[in-house]
């Protein structure tokens, strides 16, 4: 096969996204104070205890008939998770001894997942846990970009800034050196490894030089969104699309499509979305399980307290009572059509187009998990443009380059229109 | 489309439906607040209901009441319950004094409705329609279920012979959805509105009865969707319509209450109905089928009726993939 002919594209996840995850939340410290982040409860008293955990993961187990899944993801998340690395050691020794005792079927098929803002990767206690788990482990490290990209949101915290005084902007100490030090010891480990880029409207300016940098990085694979919160400016869109524009050039002319995927650009949005055929849910909200560490259920992370801005946590039960199978009724039927406005019915550019569940809910006028937010319409629709002329470009490149349009994109799998990237 | 606006005249109003009314200090809406809210119910076309007190209202009230076409709610023990066309017993009475006439609601425990099957049912024969609201539906376990799977058989047993005696007693439960073509839900905050004494709009009494701490779980349960003053405002109110309920728009037990304050309280969501309501709804459905089928073989009956279809599930949800 000519290599000419490739197109990279991103990786919809393990098992194609069927497996169960199981979010253990189980520090809500980290060492940063990211301004993007959605967690406006983060604090440093609410750790999970073993005990908690191994309620948890014998409720889990015990119940199969609520977890059908072949396949299990355990994830664990904070804050930052590796702030927790000995609880989380133990958790996992006790979750592969349980699977295996009770001859549960997922002892041959899990995973344990970690997002990690990276800074105490090459610690040797993670290390120690990376090299008894690196078989069944997935592990992304946040990098935003360029220093100054990095360096402009995802900044340390202050002692101030816990007691609630923001840092004037020379004050603030960016974590990207701390960070793109572990990335060549992630990348020996992980080399499929994937990042994952969180947009804000101060980020738009430094989007195309971000990407290129971390594929100079060696990290193949840029997952990269907007924040679906109401954040926009008047202009940003456009911004936003000449940024992506600029990098559809330099992806295009260099050829980094062969071996670089970066998730703005695919072929499968801007497209309008059948009412029937099309009217999945976009995120696995209630078909995954969080568990923070009081032991609440939820079902994501941003129905806990700590993520929401000005609603109730959103619990679907608990290790002491199980789950609330009621609780969980109205994510399993939530569908596209019953949550959108008319306006993302009709929209002809619909497909791609996403929303987060919780934020939805945190958004909406009534406690509801069915008012569908859309604070990104604008930006989709630039994407949409952007996307438009990528492929353009790139399909005319391949023919001028004596490559069937056909066989070009071959390569690009179209399963579904709902890439999942929250 | 709004067709009714209800109207509770005081506090202390019985319920007539799923929700408690625990308030005991009497709280009348003023004057003025009544003749706004008719004059609303007028020029939105609406038809008005009155829930009535236990009490006598002042002389000045009866006026009002009487100057717009309107149906009235009143408690077994209110001095309206004679005039009133809908008699609401809260709790069973063996000894009370049924009008063959008369349309009664009877609100029950399940543990009453099982354990006065035989005297409840003798009502059927005496009264014109019995609505029975079972008031603790979202407590129902899976032995609650056989026992009101049997509670319905009794009940079907009694009605069949009425039937073929020629008498055509109503039981919600049962000959509703032997009736209906279609849904006949009670639609709170798409068809109907309530007016409370404060002057607010709410879904339904139960939002506006919910002591101010109410709360399961995901904020205060007392809610209002506008007032006389500002308007009528139901925010996200297409999810109070059948079109937007996921599991209800799919579903032909359509003599089922569908009630948005009991879906917010089970799951959330008012669009969403828990298991138990669901699987209560068809048990009354499918006993409804049986109904029809034993009045059949003793003759003609609602020839233009279809029968009602044989269903493997008793609650949509398990069957939610199958639309
Ligand atoms: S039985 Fe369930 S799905 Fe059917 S109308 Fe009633 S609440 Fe809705
Ligand atoms: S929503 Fe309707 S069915 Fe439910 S309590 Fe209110 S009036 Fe009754």
């Amino acid at each position: 096969m000519e290599k000419n002919d490739e197109i990279k594209d991103v990786d919809r996840g393990w098992l194609n996204g069927a497996a169960k995850t199981i979010t253990f939340i189980v520090t809500k410290d980290c060492q940063l104070a990211c301004k993007y982040c959605y967690l406006v409860g983060k604090n440093e008293n609410e750790r999970m205890t073993l005990e908690t955990a191994k309620k948890a993961v014998d409720y889990i187990l015990d119940n199969r008939s609520f977890f059908k899944e072949e396949s299990v993801i355990w994830e664990f998340i904070g804050g930052e998770p590796f702030l927790e690395i000995e609880l989380i050691e133990n958790i996992c020794d006790y979750i592969k001894i349980e699977m295996f005792r009770r001859n549960h079927p997922w002892f041959n098929s899990y995973r344990f997942n970690f997002s990690t803002n990276g800074i105490n990767y090459h610690t040797s206690k993670v290390q120690n846990f990376i090299k008894k788990n690196w078989y069944h482990l997935s592990l992304g490290i946040t990098i935003d970009g360029t220093k100054r990209k990095h360096d402009l949101n995802r900044i340390w915290k202050t002692k101030e800034m816990e007691m609630g005084f923001q840092p004037k902007p020379e004050d603030e100490r960016g974590s990207y050196d701390d960070v793109v030090r572990n990335i060549p010891l992630w990348l020996s480990q992980f080399p499929k490894a994937a990042t994952k880029v969180t947009i804000s409207s101060a980020d738009i300016p430094y989007i195309k030089e971000s990407v290129l940098h971390l594929y100079s990085l060696g990290i193949h694979e840029v997952n990269i969104n907007v924040v679906y919160e109401k954040v926009w400016k008047e202009g940003d869109d456009v911004v936003f699309e000449n940024q992506l524009v600029q990098l559809a050039d330099e992806i295009i002319d260099n050829g980094y499509y062969q071996d670089f995927a970066c998730s703005f650009f695919s072929e499968t949005i801007g497209k309008p979305m059948d009412i029937h055929s099309d009217n999945r849910n976009w995120c696995g909200a209630g078909r995954m399980l969080s568990i923070d560490a009081h032991g609440n259920f939820y079902p994501c992370t941003r129905f806990a307290q700590y993520s929401l801005r000005s609603k109730k946590a959103r619990t679907i039960g608990n290790i002491g009572n199980g789950i609330d199978l009621n609780k969980v009724r109205p994510f399993i039927v939530l569908d596209r059509i019953l949550q959108s406005p008319q306006e993302c019915i009709d929209c002809e550019v619909a497909s791609g187009c996403g929303w987060c569940q919780g934020e939805n809910y945190d958004a909406a006028d009534t406690p509801t998990a069915y008012q569908r937010a859309t604070a990104i319409c604008k930006m989709h629709k630039a994407r949409v443009r952007a996307n438009n002329y990528y492929w353009n470009k790139l399909y005319r490149k391949l023919e001028h380059e004596g490559v069937a349009r056909e066989k070009a994109v071959k390569h690009v799998k179209s399963e579904s229109s709902n890439t999942i990237n929250c | 489309m709004l067709q009714y606006l209800i109207i509770q005249l005081d506090d202390t109003s019985t319920s007539y439906c799923h929700y408690y009314n625990g308030k005991r200090n009497r709280n009348l809406i003023s004057i003025d607040t009544l003749k706004s809210g008719i004059m609303f119910g007028m020029k939105e076309n609406l038809m008005i209901q009155y829930i009535l007190p236990d009490y006598e209202l002042p002389d000045e009230y009866y006026e009002v009441l009487e100057s717009i076409d309107h149906s009235k709610i009143a408690s077994s023990g209110s001095p309206y319950a004679s005039v009133a066309d809908v008699v609401v017993l809260n709790g069973w009475n063996k000894d009370y004094a049924f009008d063959i006439e008369g349309v009664y609601v009877l609100r029950v425990d399940k543990r009453t409705l099982f354990e006065k099957t035989s005297e409840i049912l003798k009502v059927l024969k005496e009264c014109a329609r019995l609505n029975i609201v079972i008031t603790d539906v979202e407590k129902f376990s899976d032995a609650d279920f056989e026992t009101y799977k049997s509670v319905l058989d009794s009940f079907s047993k009694e009605l069949e012979a009425l039937y073929v005696a020629g008498k055509t007693p109503q039981l919600n439960l049962l000959t509703d959805r032997m009736m209906l073509d279609g849904m006949n839900n009670c639609n709170a905050g798409s068809d109907s509105i309530t007016l409370a004494p404060d002057g607010r709009f709410y879904v339904c009494p139960a939002f506006y009865l919910a002591p101010d701490d109410e709360d399961y779980g995901l904020g205060k349960s007392k809610v209002s969707v506008g007032s006389l003053a500002s308007g009528l405002d139901i925010k996200n109110p297409q999810l109070y319509r059948l079109s937007h309920a996921p599991l209800c728009r799919n579903c032909d037990a359509y003599q089922c209450k569908r009630c948005v304050w009991l879906n917010r309280k089970t799951t959330y969501e008012v669009n969403t109905p828990s298991h138990e309501q669901c699987v209560v709804a068809h048990l009354e459905r499918n006993a409804s089928r049986a109904l029809l089928m034993d009045i059949r073989k003793h003759g003609t009956f609602l020839p233009e009726k279809e029968d009602i279809k044989e269903i493997s599930y008793l609650d949509p949800f398990d069957v939610r993939k199958e639309w």
